[in-house]
């Protein structure tokens, strides 16, 4: 395949490209992203790959010990619950739970976010610094004060745990948006524009926005990680999804009642919660990295 | 940087100062034993109640009765009443009291009298005269006297003399004495009483009590403790096995969760635990430390349907949801071998047990031919509450109710499980907003009475222990029937016919009589489970 | 000077009136009687709610009514549980410290321990040492509090029987609450022996103190390394260099300041995380804070105590935040906004 080439570069790579060449020259980020990988490939396929449902319950076989205690079996990997539940199978799904939910939340929060944000960005005056001003103060309000309050007017339940962890991401959108907005609108490109006569709604779609994918990555990497972590501590709360809904705040909830007897119905559910926050982790600091790296070059 | 020195050189120092006085510091830990309770008691005074959260904080620290059980043969034993004599009609009850029984002196009240006639008298006009001055406050209900229709039948109580009472009832009532010595019979101070009064205070009264038991309160901080100080003129001292006991102070640490009660009994945190959870009798079995005694108890678990919400005013409806769900898992699921099947309403220690009732089987294909018949459609959605709080007779309602939640799906009945805090729940249950409940009763005395006249009767329903919300005159007049005799025999006779009607009617399905277990560390001499009541605590002490 | 503390004083005034009208809008939107959820006293009969009616001026168009409230909060009547019937004022008054004071714990353990591990490992950048605790900060900042939390309990509580698990100092202590503080409550205490209170203290903060400093403490950690790195690329850096001062100097002339100026307002995010955690934290340890009471409350479904400990736990958080924020501004007057940090 020798080919003989007369420039080193012959193709110039994409800013994606060449972010995503750093990311990968990491070994930890990219070990983070494959893990990362697999908890989205087990929720997206938790039905197919489980081998229990999460819910069977099976009166002959109460908490019994993962399979590589030596009282433990193969058909259970991870042992039973109380109820005689796979905690394997449960896993699986209460990573769709609590990892499908959460990007689906951080998905909204950052359409809220970037929207409002935009607006905020390329208007002016007085309105958007008190506003603003109110906004941010605010936003220092605890997601779990959040959750409460939401918990009280509608009653406990997924979905209203995550309007209240959605209520608490969108305002930190919001404010990336519009400083990135801001500082991007004072730069020449977007002046070449606006004399070309681009309208802002065109000036959005087609200068600002391909500039700001890379920053909504990153932001919706952290917003993620702590949807993860919100979502199944309020579940934990029992603030949040409620039993028998497999979610990994829940389903460790659950465990606590025999804590003593079946210690791995608390470790695994909470070391999977980690090690999916830690991938998240890894992989979006990995990606600042790698952006950090790509603009130093 | 030389901030963290100086920190850990603080921590240091604090390290040192704890080596110095080890026996000091022992004899601070013995004085006084922190028991874990499960749930905040509604108030000091059990007569307002039949929680056994109150009547555990209360009936046996604060209070005493005019009679008491004795815990190991069930027999009556005075207490306050030194001796009683009943008439030959069975309808004149005479009490010859203590003399020199003092009352608390606190900071919020001093006594000038010990207890006398007056104050037997008070405390049972409380809760049988409307008109008496205290009867509306706390809000005015006295559970265990309503559901039990004692206040109708006392026709008077009078004093003879000052350490005297006689008691006339309208009807005989063989379980008469008996009730006189649950928990709920305490004795108050009526010279407390009048000083509330005239301070235009009443409500002060099941607050900050005031009774003749060996502790005395002294503060209450709700979801955190009640603190009770040791009563340095308790009457009953000598009368304790042990005499004189070391324990300064009583605590009573509310700690709802059970997991979490065993892991401070563990720690050491705890010196007592209320309900340990039956997944963790094994552990505290082999853990050398610790010492779990047990006891078969008086009690049921039940899931009571609400018979006036339709379709559970019809019986069909009701054995068909019997016959849906497997009992025998229930109990091994759920209490872990530690319970026995009920049939009846009456556990196997009571003397008109029946050995050969009647009991509904496991049957999914009768219960979905009876659920048509009925009219119910295939996914019919009904509610299931589930208590929040362990208790003997049901020890997790919630999970019990996730199993029954699968049995009923399998004859396409949708369940939604409920669950409130338990004060909420109980005020909720009360006004009938539950379609069903797992909830259970612990008798408070060997008398068939305690369980079928509280749980089931007409009477029962505004007192809100009739969680069935039956009323059934027939169930009525048998068990009336029943309390006008003497003879044993007949009265089980009686029951028995009592026992094919509750077959017949279901207004709720027994499930399980479950032991009675107490843990408590090694060092803590002197405690025994009383299973006609709550925990008491006199006599105990601590020695580390 | 003045003007940015005008301006201050003004978004302070602003936030607290939409934090009020928010609290005030909870007692419609919750479920249940307004009145009820607005004062906990429940009435028990018509007259008497009309009269309550008229007290709380609810007969009158909003504006009104919330004006009262208002008036009824700085008066510090701020109603009564529906459960306990307790004034709400005297509950949070002795809840709330307990958690200022384990967050305080927290913090002062995350910054000692955080800052000067960000600055080893951010002057040694991209070595091994660095790169150990980069990774150890990654790992502890990924944990779920209350995970941790019961991992330690199992650990250090049940297993190994080191420290307590619960509460702020044995029962057995009997401490009035005079500030809230409980170590300040011993020492201010007359009837109990203050060293062994004492003592039994500290075990019994070390555990949640612990749970709650190490993801904050990976925060910290991160947050100074990256802006030590960021200060070490500067041009003054290899001005001082060149000028021949040793890498002390450097550091404790150029670096530090500059270093640690720019994370200040950063700290700011980290005291609601650090709050946060230590509400769930505290419900795992029977903490009697403010977390354990709010969510005790949200159990017993006690809306005015909700509404109430809302406005406290926000009024406390958003006055810290805006706090920081006009420090940093008179320490700093050339930073325009605040900035949002990443981790």
């Amino acid at each position: 395949m020798a080919q003989f080439s007369l420039y080193q570069e012959e193709s110039q790579p994409s800013p994606w490209h060449r972010t995503w060449e750093e990311f990968r020259s990491s070994h930890v980020a990219f070990a983070g992203f494959i893990v990362l990988g697999l908890f989205l490939f087990v929720s997206l396929f938790a039905p197919l790959v489980a081998p229990y449902d999460p819910l069977q319950q099976n009166i002959d076989a109460l908490l019994v010990p993962p399979s590589w205690e030596p009282n433990g079996t193969v058909s259970h990997l991870f042992g039973t619950d109380a109820l005689g539940r796979d905690v394997f199978s449960r896993i699986m799904y209460g990573c769709r739970v609590t990892f499908g939910s959460s990007v689906l939340l951080v998905l909204i929060a950052m359409l809220v976010g970037v929207t409002i944000g935009t607006i905020a960005g390329m208007t002016s005056g007085v309105r958007s610094s008190v506003i603003n001003h109110t906004l941010d103060a605010l936003m220092a309000i605890p997601t779990l004060l959040i959750a409460i309050i939401i918990v009280a007017i509608l009653g406990t339940g997924l979905v209203n745990s995550m309007w209240a962890i959605t209520l608490a991401l969108i305002p930190q959108f919001i404010h990336h948006t519009r400083s990135f907005v801001r500082s991007e609108m004072k730069k020449e490109y977007i002046l070449a524009s606006r004399l070309d006569g681009a309208k802002p709604v065109q000036l959005f779609f087609h200068s600002v926005l391909p500039n700001m994918i890379e920053m909504l990555v990153v932001q919706g990497s952290l917003a993620l990680s702590v949807a993860v972590i919100d979502i199944s501590a309020l579940g934990f709360l029992n603030l949040g999804a409620q039993p028998p809904l497999p979610e990994l705040g829940v389903i460790l909830a659950d465990g606590l009642d025999v804590a003593y007897v079946a210690p791995w119905n608390v470790g695994l559910p909470g070391l999977t919660i980690f090690l999916m926050v830690l991938a998240i982790n890894i992989v979006g600091d990995g990606l600042r990295s790698a952006l950090r790296r790509r603009l130093t070059h | 940087m030389r901030g963290g020195f100086r920190w850990a050189a603080f921590l240091v120092a604090l390290a040192g100062l704890q080596a110095c006085d080890k026996s000091e510091q022992i004899a601070f830990y013995q004085s006084g034993i922190i028991y874990c309770s499960e749930s905040n008691p509604v108030n000091f005074n059990p007569q307002t109640d039949t929680s056994s959260t109150t009547a555990d904080a209360t009936a046996h620290q604060l209070y005493d009765r005019l009679l008491n059980f004795d815990a190991e043969s069930g027999q009556i034993v005075p207490n306050v009443a030194e001796s009683w004599v009943v008439s030959d009609d069975g309808l004149t009850y005479t009490f010859q009291l203590h003399k020199d029984v003092t009352f608390h002196t606190t900071t919020y009240f001093t006594p000038t009298r010990t207890l006398n006639a007056d104050d037997v008298i008070f405390s049972i006009n409380r809760w049988r005269l409307p008109s008496n001055p205290f009867h509306a406050v706390s809000g005015g209900r006295y559970p265990y006297f309503e559901s039990l229709g004692l206040a109708e039948n006392i026709v008077n109580v009078e004093r003879i003399n000052g350490y005297r009472v006689q008691i006339t009832l309208k009807e005989p009532d063989s379980s008469f004495l008996a009730n006189l010595a649950t928990d709920f019979s305490v004795i108050l101070s009526a010279e407390y009483a009048d000083h509330l009064l005239s301070r235009g205070t009443p409500e002060r009264i099941d607050y900050f009590p005031i009774g003749t038991g060996p502790f005395k309160f002294e503060s209450y901080r709700k979801d955190h403790y009640i603190r009770f100080l040791r009563n340095e003129n308790y009457w009953g001292f000598d009368e304790l096995p042990d005499g004189q006991s070391n324990t300064e102070h009583l605590i009573y640490d509310i700690t709802t969760k059970s997991s979490i009660r065993l892991a401070k009994l563990i720690t050491g945190e705890c010196d007592a635990i209320a309900f340990p959870a039956q997944t963790e009798l094994e552990i505290i079995r082999n853990r050398e430390e610790l010492e779990l005694s047990e006891k078969p108890g008086l009690n049921i678990g039940f899931w009571a349907f609400n018979t006036e919400r339709p379709p559970f005013d019809d019986p069909k409806v009701r054995k068909a949801l019997a016959l849906a769900i497997d009992k025998n898992t229930l109990l091994e699921a759920v209490y872990f071998e530690s319970a026995t099947r009920a049939k009846t309403l009456l556990p196997t220690a009571s003397w008109a047990f029946q050995s050969d009732a009647e009991d509904t089987a496991y049957n999914p294909v009768l219960a979905k031919k009876l659920l048509k018949e009925a009219g119910i459609e295939p996914g019919f959605t009904m509610t299931i509450w589930a208590m929040p709080v362990e208790r003997a007779y049901n020890p997790n309602a919630s999970k019990m109710a996730e199993l029954i939640q699968r049995y009923l799906s399998a004859v396409d009945i949708q369940v939604n499980i409920v669950t409130y805090d338990w004060t909420t729940f109980r005020r909720h249950l009360r006004e009938g907003l539950h379609d069903s409940v797992l909830i259970g009763w612990s008798a408070d005395n060997g008398d068939p009475d305690n369980f079928y006249r509280p749980l089931l009767s007409c009477g029962a329903i505004p007192s809100g222990t009739n969680r069935a919300m039956w009323c059934n005159e027939k169930y009525d007049a048998l068990i009336n029937e029943a309390l006008e005799t003497q003879d044993l025999e007949r009265r089980k006779a009686i029951y028995e016919e009592v026992n094919r009607l509750l077959y017949d009617e279901l207004p709720l399905v027994p499930i399980a009589h479950a032991y009675r277990y107490q843990a408590y560390r090694k060092n803590l001499k002197g405690m025994s489970i009383n299973p006609y009541g709550g925990v008491r605590f006199a006599g105990v002490t601590k020695s580390l | 000077m003045i003007q940015i503390l005008i301006r201050y004083a003004t978004l302070f005034i602003t936030t607290m009136l939409v934090l009020a009208a928010l609290s005030f809008s909870l007692a419609y939107l919750f479920p249940g009687d307004v009145l009820v959820n607005l004062t906990g006293i429940t009435p028990q009969n018509e007259t008497e709610r009309a009269a309550l009616l008229r007290q709380f001026q609810l007969d009158k168009p909003y504006l009104f009514q919330f004006i009262h409230y208002v008036q009824q909060l700085l008066q510090g009547n701020w109603g009564y549980s529906f459960v306990s019937g307790l004034p709400l004022r005297e509950e949070i008054g002795i809840a709330m410290p307990a958690t200022i004071e384990l967050s305080a714990y927290a913090l002062f353990v995350a910054i000692f321990v955080g800052v000067p591990l960000g600055c080893y490992a951010g002057m040694r950048s991209y070595t091994k040492r660095d790169y150990l605790i980069n990774s150890a900060s990654m790992v502890s900042y990924s944990f779920p509090v209350f995970w941790l939390a019961l991992v330690f309990i199992m650990v250090f509580s049940l297993n190994l029987g080191i420290v307590p698990l619960s509460g702020r100092v044995s029962l057995l202590f009997d401490v009035p609450p005079t500030t809230g503080f409980i170590l300040i409550d011993i020492i201010i205490a007359e009837n109990t022996d203050t060293s062994l209170a004492l003592n039994d203290a500290l075990y019994h903060l070390l555990l949640p103190t612990i749970s709650i400093a190490l993801v904050s403490t990976a925060s910290v950690v991160r947050l100074t390394r990256r802006s030590v790195i960021d200060v070490l690329k500067s041009p003054y850096i290899a001005a001082a260099e060149s000028r021949g001062l040793s890498r002390v100097q450097i550091f404790r002339r150029h670096i530090l300041r500059n270093a640690l100026l720019p994370i200040l307002p950063l700290m700011a995010i980290q005291i609601t995380t650090l709050i946060t955690n230590a509400m769930i934290v505290e419900t795992l340890f029977s903490w009697p804070g403010i977390g354990n009471w709010l969510i005790q409350a949200i159990y017993q479904r006690d809306y005015p105590a909700l509404r109430v400990g809302m406005l406290a736990v926000a009024t406390l958080v958003v006055s810290f935040t805006i706090l920081i924020d006009l420090f940093n501004r008179i320490i700093d007057p050339s930073r325009e906004k605040y900035e949002r940090g990443t981790v």
